[in-house]
């Protein structure tokens, strides 16, 4: 198997795992790591540290800050 | 008011978690998060003739944030830009040396079955500025490299370039994590001519 297709995915995984990939790109990326064992683990793991983060939003805003906001927008509009 | 500017006013403060939650990342501090979101939402009611209908609402108010945390917040604690030799496009090179043995990788992907939230949290609040803004911004809003490009008000390629430094960053600290607690043994990577190493890399 040429080494080539393995550097190419390496090369692209962040791209891939993004979805930043044009279709033709990411089916050959797709098929490559199905039949190489080391760039698929390569692929896991870049994965795996992407939904990780992807947990780190989700806090939400106080209400003092909302309402804070609100009235801020209020006091704007009836200044105009 | 017309209804163009209800919708947007609507529109806008239907972020106001979202735009918080990543105030929380960027300035990783409670008081100074609230502040900057009064400031975002201030500058975006002042400049809303400046936005045109019909295009993304979410990533403007996101540029207007990250423009006023770094005039404003980064100026307060001192943590100085990124020079351009650091933005140099070597990840590409960097890619080469990823490819470890499948062993150590299971070994990676076992130890960071074990990460909780709160260090992943703490590993992001430890990146530099830029490459904690680029991630968050792909990985927990799923902006496209585009958008981000625009939010950051950067070039694409420098948005591709904080991303693999910042998860490659992101990574060595989850490793570091990970070892301290006992469930990842940080040995050196396995020799190119172990055969175990996937074939592309041999004689590289």
């Amino acid at each position: 198997m040429p080494g080539r297709e393995c550097e190419e995915a390496l090369d692209r995984l962040f791209e891939y795992i993004d979805d930043e990939l044009p279709q033709d790109e990411l089916r050959r990326i797709g098929d490559h790591l199905k039949t190489c064992p080391p760039c698929e683990a390569e692929h896991k793991i870049k994965e795996k540290i992407k939904n990780l983060t992807a947990r780190t939003g989700g806090d939400t805003a106080p209400e003092e800050l909302r309402e804070r906001i609100l009235a801020s927008i209020r006091s704007a509009r009836e200044g105009v | 008011m017309t209804d163009a500017q209800l919708d947007f006013e609507t529109e806008a403060l239907s972020y106001m978690d979202q735009l918080f939650a990543a105030a929380l990342r960027m300035t990783r501090h409670r008081s100074d998060a609230e502040d900057l979101v009064q400031e975002t939402y201030a500058k975006a009611f002042a400049a809303q003739d400046k936005f045109k209908p019909g295009t993304n609402l979410k990533a403007w108010l996101y540029r207007i944030q990250t423009n006023a945390f770094i005039n404003t917040y980064r100026k307060k604690q001192r943590q100085p830009k990124l020079s351009d030799a650091e933005q140099v496009e070597d990840w590409q090179i960097a890619a080469a040396a990823e490819h470890t043995s499948s062993g150590l990788a299971s070994a990676e992907q076992e130890a960071l079955d074990t990460i909780g939230d709160d260090e992943v949290k703490q590993a992001l609040a430890e990146l530099p500025d830029d490459f904690r803004m680029a991630v968050y911004l792909s990985d927990v809003e799923g902006f496209a490299y585009k958008e981000i490009a625009e939010i950051m008000d950067t070039p694409v390629g420098t948005v591709m370039s904080r991303l693999h430094r910042g998860r490659k960053l992101l990574r060595e600290k989850l490793r570091e994590y990970a070892a301290e607690r006992g469930v990842y043994d940080k040995r050196p990577t396995a020799p190119k001519d172990s055969g175990e190493v996937c074939h592309a890399r041999k004689g590289v």
